[in-house]
């Protein structure tokens, strides 16, 4: 049985109504599996302990962190990307990130003890906190920290992000570790925040071959996407042989996203769960850790991470939304809330240059991959 | 940024007098490739591992034996520049007499030398390029207070700016960029672009019909 991670209290990690990194996604998804008729019981995680949190943090970071999040003033919190208008504090904040840590540690937990193979962490994802530094919306990086719970006790770590930003926090954190390999892809950091995941960013030490990005043209579609996950991630497996794989489920790279420029449609995430599932089952022996990450359409986020759930679950996916869950949403599903569960077919957005677009990416992962290969063998 | 702030130092010099064999030595073990050739304190010439292979290469006409001395391949009477010049006056100097370093002078004594490579290193750390960002490009009309005006929409939103690079784009407008701490670049663009800023990065994204 595949196992759902969540707790309540993990709307608590919330920076105030107006900041996109919104608790409603997750309780859209989860009022939505209700009214699909599916009644999954999410595992419930205790918090991570400060402790816990010290396996990557600096501790000089986490005071600053409690500080805040008991309403203390902190004067150089900025120092430490805190207190910014990206991340700002709150009350509480040190406990709700702690929340979203448990329970991601909690996945990798059952999935090292043998307990279950797949598991859907329903937060989390904050792959761009760094040691000592919050940085776009992310406190605590809790996939960091669930890696290095499955690499210290020797079960070694294949991460996946396929959020539309770079995992540059991750990647940071193992960049010089031998046990953890990180595949990125996302929107050219050329264009988009944070900047980083060149092909060339390729591990330093040990660790050097095994962190892998590529970065896509803005306006990327579906099918050029597919084709360079295919291109990169089976033989990045191959070779590595991971024991588990971690992935990082950001939502961010569907068309209606506004903080970024992708163009993949709810058909296009089903082909990419199942193509990770299937690699699951053919490198890993199935164990995978899927968490959440961004993804900022109100209208799209849920479908996405609703279409995980039951593909994780391997439940149908359905033709229609439910009424009762569109009436209820629909205040913040926009102007032309959806019916149906998947985006119009074919999207027809206007691309000028979409050959060109489908070239580079394959020349980006040509070049990651003749850039990686010398360290392979 | 000074050459000060980016130059090797102290330089490590050889003599007139050394072979081109421990001056190929030298290089090899420190890993550089501009050496500053000096007599006493005075600074007399720059070899290169060029001038080294180039003399001593088997297809020169009459190719220099190993135990040659420097002072017989050397480049004489080096450009120097000094340890308060901007950088960018010493890369235009590199780039215009096309050189690939320059030894630092003070007082008539070599006290650093920057390289090519030295001055990368330099606009990677002047586009704050290293630090979580988003990147944005603006047109600005080359009128005094424009740049005032971005900056000031952008303290208004209490964002921080990593690093800013103004440079002239014809006589009319001058061209911004900047890296932002703020993972919603796009938005901010576009309410750039609503308060009449012509923003030239991000693109903008077509809407699916
Ligand atoms: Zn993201």
């Amino acid at each position: 049985m595949p196992a759902l991670i969540y707790d309540p209290a993990y709307g608590r990690y919330s920076f105030g109504d107006d900041h996109p990194f919104s608790p409603l996604r997750v309780a859209m998804v989860l009022d939505l599996l209700w009214e699909l008729g599916h009644r999954l019981e999410p595992v419930a995680p205790v918090p991570a302990t400060r402790q816990d949190l010290l396996a990557i943090h600096d501790e000089y970071y986490v005071r600053r962190v409690e500080e805040l999040s008991a309403g203390k003033p902190v004067r150089d919190a900025q120092s430490y990307g805190l207190d910014t208008p990206d991340t700002p504090a709150f009350e509480g904040m040190d406990e709700a990130g702690r929340w979203l840590v448990g329970g991601t540690l909690l996945g990798a937990r059952l999935i090292r003890e043998g307990k279950e193979k797949r598991v859907l962490q329903l937060g989390g994802g904050l792959h761009h906190a760094r040691r000592n530094f919050a940085s776009g919306f992310c406190v605590y990086n809790d996939v960091a920290l669930a890696v290095h719970s499955l690499i210290r006790r020797g079960l070694w770590v294949a991460y996946l992000d396929i959020d539309v930003h770079h995992g540059d926090g991750v990647q940071q954190i193992l960049y010089d570790d031998k046990r953890a390999m990180t595949i990125s892809l996302h929107e050219s950091g050329q264009y988009l925040f944070p900047g980083t995941g060149d092909v060339h960013e390729l591990g330093s030490g040990v660790g050097r071959g095994l962190k892998l990005n590529v970065p896509l043209e803005p306006l990327t579609e579906g099918d050029s996407y597919l084709e360079v996950l295919e291109k990169v991630v089976p033989p990045a497996l191959e070779h590595f042989k991971p024991a588990v794989l971690v992935v990082q489920a950001g939502a961010d790279a569907h068309y209606d996203d506004q903080l970024a420029d992708l163009m993949l449609t709810t058909r296009d995430y089903e082909q990419i769960f199942r193509r990770i599932l299937g690699w699951a089952d053919a490198f890993t022996g199935g164990r995978v850790l899927f968490t959440l990450g961004g993804g900022y359409s109100l209208s799209a986020t849920p479908r996405v991470w609703t279409l995980l759930a039951l593909l994780v679950h391997g439940l149908p996916v359905p033709e229609q939304l439910p009424e009762t869950w569109r009436r209820r949403w629909g205040r913040v599903l926009g102007d032309r809330p959806p019916t149906a569960f998947h985006d119009p077919s074919p999207l027809r957005a206007d691309i000028p240059n979409r050959a060109e677009i489908r070239h580079r990416n394959l020349q980006v992962a040509d070049r990651l991959l003749q850039g990686a290969r010398p360290y392979w063998f | 940024m000074l050459v000060r702030d980016i130059m090797r130092s102290p330089a490590v010099a050889v003599s007139p007098d050394t072979t081109l064999q421990d001056a190929y030595r030298v290089m090899r073990e420190q890993r550089f490739r501009h050496l500053p050739v000096v007599d006493g304190e005075r600074l007399v010439g720059v070899v290169t591992d060029r001038d080294l292979r180039l003399a001593t290469s088997a297809l020169a006409a009459v190719p220099f034996p190993p135990g040659s001395r420097v002072a017989e391949v050397m480049s004489r009477d080096p450009l120097t520049a000094d340890a308060a010049d901007p950088v960018e006056d010493a890369a235009r100097t590199m780039r215009e007499r096309k050189i690939g370093c320059l030894p630092i002078v003070e007082d008539g004594r070599v006290v650093g030398i920057i390289t090519g490579i030295d001055l990368l290193d330099a606009l990677i750390r002047m586009t704050g390029i290293d630090k979580p960002a988003g990147r944005l490009e603006v047109r600005l009309p080359d009128h005094p207070g424009e740049l005032a005006r971005l900056m000031t929409f952008l303290a208004g939103r209490g964002l921080n700016v990593h690093s800013i690079l103004t440079y002239p784009e014809g006589s009319e407008s001058s061209r911004t960029v900047l890296r932002v701490a703020s993972i919603e670049t796009r938005q901010l663009a576009q309410e750039l672009r609503k308060d009449g800023f012509e923003v030239l990065w991000p693109p903008e994204k077509p809407c699916p019909r």
